[in-house]
C-alpha cells in the first residue's frame, strides 16, 4: 500500500484499513460529487461558464448571501462575544438553561427554525404586529434574512470563545490590574487579545454556514430576483427548470465562496498557532 | 485616598456589579428573542387548534410515510457515520503519515459547503442527465429523487459529524494505553474494543447525537436530491415545508413540533453528557 | 534470559535517533540505560519491547533472532513512563488483563486469575487497591500497579521507561528498592531508561551510558566512576 510508505511504522494495527475506509467513503461521498460539479464546470468551459454567472440576478442572488451573511456574522461575532463571556466569567439565574439553548440551532432543523420566524415576523405574527406601528418589516425583507443567519450562525462564535475564556489565567488580569490599568483597558489590552483567533475563527465558521444557508431563509425572505433571493434559491430554481449548466455555474461561484472561507479559516488557524509559539 | 477606603474589596479580575446585571440582561433579552420566541412559536402554532387536531394532522398518510422515511435514512447514516468516523479518528489520531492536515481539511469540507451545493453535486454526478445517471437507469437502478440519493445526501452534510468528535479526543489520550494493551498480549481488534472504545464512548455518543439532529433535520441537500415526490421521497422537514407552502399550518407546524421536540430532547441529552464528559475529561487530565 | 543487541539504528527520515548500535545483556542482569533526553535510551528500550522497528540490525533474545517478533510475541513486561494504566478499568482489571487476553487454549480460569492478580498485589504491597480505579491512587502506587501488570503476564524481561521519573525523592527511593526486590526474586533481565545517574548507579548492575543516539560506555558503576570512557560520561556522571 502506498500510504504505508508515507507513514512511521506502528506497533498499533489497522493504519491500512481505517485509512482505505477513509478514503473510500471520503470519496464516495465528498469527493466525487464535488468533482462531478467542477466537472461539469469544465465541460461547459470558462468562458461560458463566466458569461452565465455574469448576470445581474445572480451578481445580486450572490452579494445577497455574502451582504447578509456578513451582517448576521458581524452581530454574532459581537453577540457571541458578550454571550460567551457572561456564561463563562458570571453566575446568574438560568445559565445552565442559557448555555444548553446555545446549542439549539444545531439541534433544530433549519425548516423548522424558518417557518417559526416567518410566523413570529409576518404581519400578523407577535413581533410583526409590534413593530409594525413602528414602520418596521422583517418578514418577506432583507431584515428577514439577516434575522434567519442570526439565528443559525449564533453558536458557532460562543462555542469557539467559550473555552478559550475559561483558560484565560486570572492572574494576567490582576497583573494588569497592578500596573494600573482599569478595567476596560485591560479587557482591550490585555482579554481582547486572546481571544481573537478564536474570534475569526467563530466569525469565519458563521459566514461559512450563512453563506449557503437555504432552508431558514427561503421561509421568511420574500424570494424576489433583485431583492431577496439568496443564491442557494436560484440553484434550486434552474434544477427545477432542469438547467443543469446554469445550476452547476451558480453552484461553482459558492464553491469558489466556500473555498475561500475554509482557506480563511485555516490561515488564521496557522496564524494563531504561529503567535501562541512566539509568545 | 479616599477611594480605596470606599471599595477595599472590589475584585480586580470583573466588571462592576451595573455592567455585569446590565450584561447579563441584555443577553437574556436576546436569548428570549432569538432561541426561546422561534421555539415557543412553533408548539403555540401546532396547538393553535388544540392538540386533537394537532395529533390527527399527524395521522394524515403522507406525514406518517414522511416520518417513516425519515427514521429509515436516520437508521443507515448514523450507524454508518459512526463506523466512518471511528476508523478516520483511527487512523489519524493513532498514526503519523504524511498528509495529515489535508484529511482532516477534506474531512471538514462538507461543513463549509452549502447543503444546496452538495445536493447540486450530486445530482449531476448521478442524475438522469449525467453518463454515471444513464448507467443507472439503463440498469433499473434509481439513485437521485430515491432513497439512495436521500442517504447520500446527508451522509455528505453529516460526514465530519462524528470524526471531529473523536479527532482531539484520541489525539489527547494517546497511544500509551493502546501499547500497554499490545505488550502484555492483546490483538490488535482486542485493543480497540477493551482499551480504546471505552475511552471514547462519550465522546462517541455525544457525535451520534449531532449528526442525527442533523441528519434527521436536513434540509436542503435533501431537498435538491429528492425531487419531493409526495408520499415516497418526502422527508419530515421537506413535508414541513410542503404543508406550509399549503397554507395547512396546523399540519406544518405540528410536524415541526415533532421534530422540535427531537431537538429538545437531543439539547438534554448532550447537556447530560457534558456534564458526564466533562468528568471523565478530568480524570484524564488527573493522570 | 540474555539479550544482544547487534547494531541497532533507527532514523526518523534524515534524523538519526540510534547510530548503530550495539549491546550485550548477560541473562538475569539489572541494566540502568543512563543519557539525557534524546540520547536515544528510550527509542532502544521501545525497539526491545516491539513499540518501534529498527531501521537496520538485529535484536537477539537468547540467540534466537527476534527483530521481527511482534509486540504481543515478546511478552517483555513493559511498564511505561506514565504507567498507561486503563482508566476505566479497576486496578484488578489492569492487572488481570493480559492474563484475560490469552487465547483460550492457555488462558487462566477465573479462580486462577484471582488468585495470581491477588498474588501480584501482595508482592507490590498493595493487597487492597484491587477495587479502586487508577485515578483514585498516588503516583507511587500507580507505579506498583503497572508493575504488577506487567509481572502478570509473566514475562520474559522487564523493560521499564523511566519508571521513578514523576515521582517525589522520597517515594522514589522506596520504590528503588522495590524494584530491586522484585528483580532479585523473579530473576528477570530488567532494562530501565533513566536520566538520573544517582539512580542508575544506585540500582543497577551494569550501566549503559547514552549520547545524542550512541553508546559512551558499559560498565558496572563503580567502573563508569573510577574510569569513565569520555568526558561526556565524566561531566554527566559528576552531576
Amino acid at each position: 500500500m502506498k500510504a504505508g510508505l508515507m507513514r512511521a511504522r506502528s506497533p498499533l494495527p489497522g493504519f491500512g484499513l481505517t485509512f482505505g475506509i477513509t478514503m473510500a467513503a471520503l470519496s464516495v461521498v465528498v469527493l466525487l460529487p464535488i468533482g462531478a460539479l467542477l466537472g461539469r464546470g469544465i465541460a461547459i468551459g470558462p468562458a461560458e461558464l463566466w458569461q452565465m454567472i455574469d448576470t445581474p440576478r445572480i451578481w445580486a442572488a450572490l452579494a445577497l448571501s455574502f451582504r447578509a451573511a456578513l451582517i448576521a456574522s458581524l452581530f454574532n461575532l459581537v453577540f457571541g462575544l458578550l454571550l460567551a463571556w457572561v456564561l463563562v466569567r458570571y453566575r446568574f439565574p438560568g445559565r445552565g438553561l442559557v448555555d444548553a439553548a446555545v446549542d439549539l440551532p444545531f439541534a433544530l432543523p433549519t425548516a423548522v427554525a424558518g417557518i417559526a420566524l416567518g410566523a413570529l415576523y409576518a404581519p400578523n405574527g407577535v413581533f410583526g404586529q409590534l413593530l409594525a406601528p413602528f414602520g418596521i418589516r422583517v418578514a418577506y425583507t432583507e431584515a428577514g434574512i439577516w434575522l434567519a443567519l442570526i439565528f443559525i450562525g449564533l453558536p458557532f462564535v460562543v462555542r469557539t470563545v467559550q473555552p478559550v475564556i475559561a483558560e484565560i489565567d486570572h492572574e494576567l488580569e490582576e497583573a494588569s490590574a497592578t500596573l494600573g490599568a482599569h478595567r476596560a483597558y485591560t479587557l482591550r489590552r490585555v482579554v481582547l487579545p486572546i481571544l481573537t483567533p478564536a474570534l475569526l475563527t467563530g466569525f469565519a465558521l458563521a459566514m461559512a454556514r450563512s453563506v449557503g444557508e437555504y432552508g431558514s431563509v427561503i421561509f421568511i425572505a420574500g424570494n424576489l430576483p433583485f431583492t431577496s433571493e439568496i443564491a442557494p434559491l436560484l440553484i434550486v430554481i434552474r434544477l427545477e427548470e432542469y438547467n443543469y449548466d446554469a445550476a452547476a455555474a451558480i453552484g461553482i461561484a459558492m464553491l469558489v465562496i466556500s473555498f475561500a472561507m475554509l482557506l480563511a479559516i485555516n490561515l488564521i488557524q496557522i496564524w494563531s498557532r504561529r503567535r501562541i509559539a512566539h509568545a | 485616598m479616599p477611594d480605596v477606603i470606599l471599595v477595599p474589596h472590589r475584585d480586580v479580575t470583573t466588571e462592576p456589579r451595573l455592567v455585569r446585571g446590565l450584561l447579563v440582561g441584555v443577553v437574556l433579552l436576546l436569548i428570549g428573542i432569538l432561541l426561546f420566541a422561534p421555539l415557543a412559536a412553533v408548539f403555540a402554532s401546532a396547538l393553535s387548534e388544540g392538540l386533537r387536531a394537532s395529533l390527527e394532522s399527524l395521522t394524515l398518510p403522507e406525514v406518517r410515510s414522511a416520518i417513516r422515511l425519515t427514521l429509515m435514512v436516520a437508521a443507515i447514516v448514523v450507524p454508518l457515520n459512526a463506523v466512518l468516523g471511528i476508523a478516520a479518528a483511527w487512523a489519524i489520531a493513532k498514526f503519523d503519515f504524511r498528509g495529515k492536515a489535508v484529511l482532516i481539511t477534506l474531512i471538514d469540507l462538507p461543513f463549509s459547503v452549502s447543503p444546496v451545493v452538495a445536493g447540486l453535486s450530486l445530482v449531476l454526478l448521478a442524475g438522469a442527465q449525467s453518463s454515471l445517471g444513464a448507467w443507472f437507469a439503463a440498469h433499473d437502478i434509481r439513485i437521485v429523487f430515491a432513497l439512495p440519493a436521500i442517504v447520500l445526501a446527508t451522509l455528505f452534510v453529516t460526514f465530519p459529524f462524528v470524526a471531529r468528535e473523536l479527532i482531539p479526543i484520541m489525539i489527547e489520550q494517546g497511544r500509551a494505553e493502546e501499547e500497554a494493551a499490545l505488550t502484555l498480549g492483546a490483538s490488535g481488534w482486542r485493543t480497540f474494543r477493551t482499551v480504546t472504545l471505552p475511552n471514547i464512548r462519550w465522546a462517541l455518543l455525544y457525535g451520534v447525537l449531532l449528526c442525527n439532529a442533523r441528519a434527521m433535520g436536513e434540509f436542503g441537500a435533501v431537498a435538491v436530491v429528492s425531487g419531493k415526490i409526495r408520499g415516497e421521497t418526502t422527508t419530515m422537514p421537506i413535508m414541513v415545508e410542503m404543508l406550509y407552502n399549503e397554507y395547512l399550518s396546523v399540519a406544518a407546524f405540528s410536524l415541526a413540533g415533532v421534530l422540535a421536540l427531537l431537538a429538545l430532547v437531543t439539547l438534554t441529552l448532550k447537556s447530560l453528557l457534558e456534564w458526564r464528559h466533562a468528568d471523565v475529561l478530568a480524570a484524564t487530565r488527573r493522570h | 534470559m540474555n539479550i544482544d543487541i547487534d547494531c541497532l539504528e533507527k532514523r526518523f527520515g534524515a534524523d538519526r535517533a540510534l547510530h548503530p548500535v550495539s549491546l550485550s545483556i548477560p541473562s538475569g542482569a539489572l541494566v540502568a540505560l543512563l543519557g539525557p533526553s534524546g540520547s536515544g535510551k528510550t527509542t532502544l528500550l521501545r525497539i526491545l519491547g516491539g513499540l518501534e522497528f529498527p531501521t537496520a540490525g538485529r535484536v537477539r533474545f537468547d540467540g534466537c533472532d527476534a527483530t521481527g517478533l511482534s509486540v504481543q510475541e515478546r511478552r517483555a513486561g513493559f511498564v511505561f513512563q506514565h504507567y498507561a494504566l486503563f482508566r476505566h478499568m479497576t486496578v484488578f482489571e489492569n492487572v488481570a488483563y493480559g492474563l484475560r487476553a490469552m487465547p483460550r487454549k492457555t488462558r487462566p480460569g477465573a479462580a486462577e486469575i484471582d488468585r495470581r492478580v491477588t498474588r501480584l498485589l501482595d508482592l507490590i504491597r498493595l493487597p487492597d487497591i484491587g477495587r479502586r480505579y487508577p485515578g483514585q491512587l498516588s503516583g507511587g502506587q500507580r507505579q506498583r500497579v503497572a508493575l504488577a501488570r506487567a509481572l502478570a503476564i509473566d514475562p520474559r524481561m522487564l523493560l521499564l521507561d523511566e519508571p521513578f521519573g514523576a515521582l517525589d525523592a522520597q517515594v522514589r527511593k522506596e520504590l528503588r528498592r522495590g524494584l530491586r526486590e522484585i528483580h532479585d526474586s523473579t530473576g528477570l533481565t530488567t532494562v530501565f531508561v533513566t536520566h538520573d545517574q544517582e539512580e542508575a548507579m544506585e540500582l543497577a548492575d551494569l550501566v549503559v551510558v547514552m549520547s545524542m543516539g550512541r553508546i559512551e560506555q558499559v560498565a558496572p558503576p563503580s567502573e563508569i566512576r573510577a574510569k569513565p570512557a569520555s568526558d561526556f560520561v565524566r561531566q554527566f556522571t559528576a552531576a
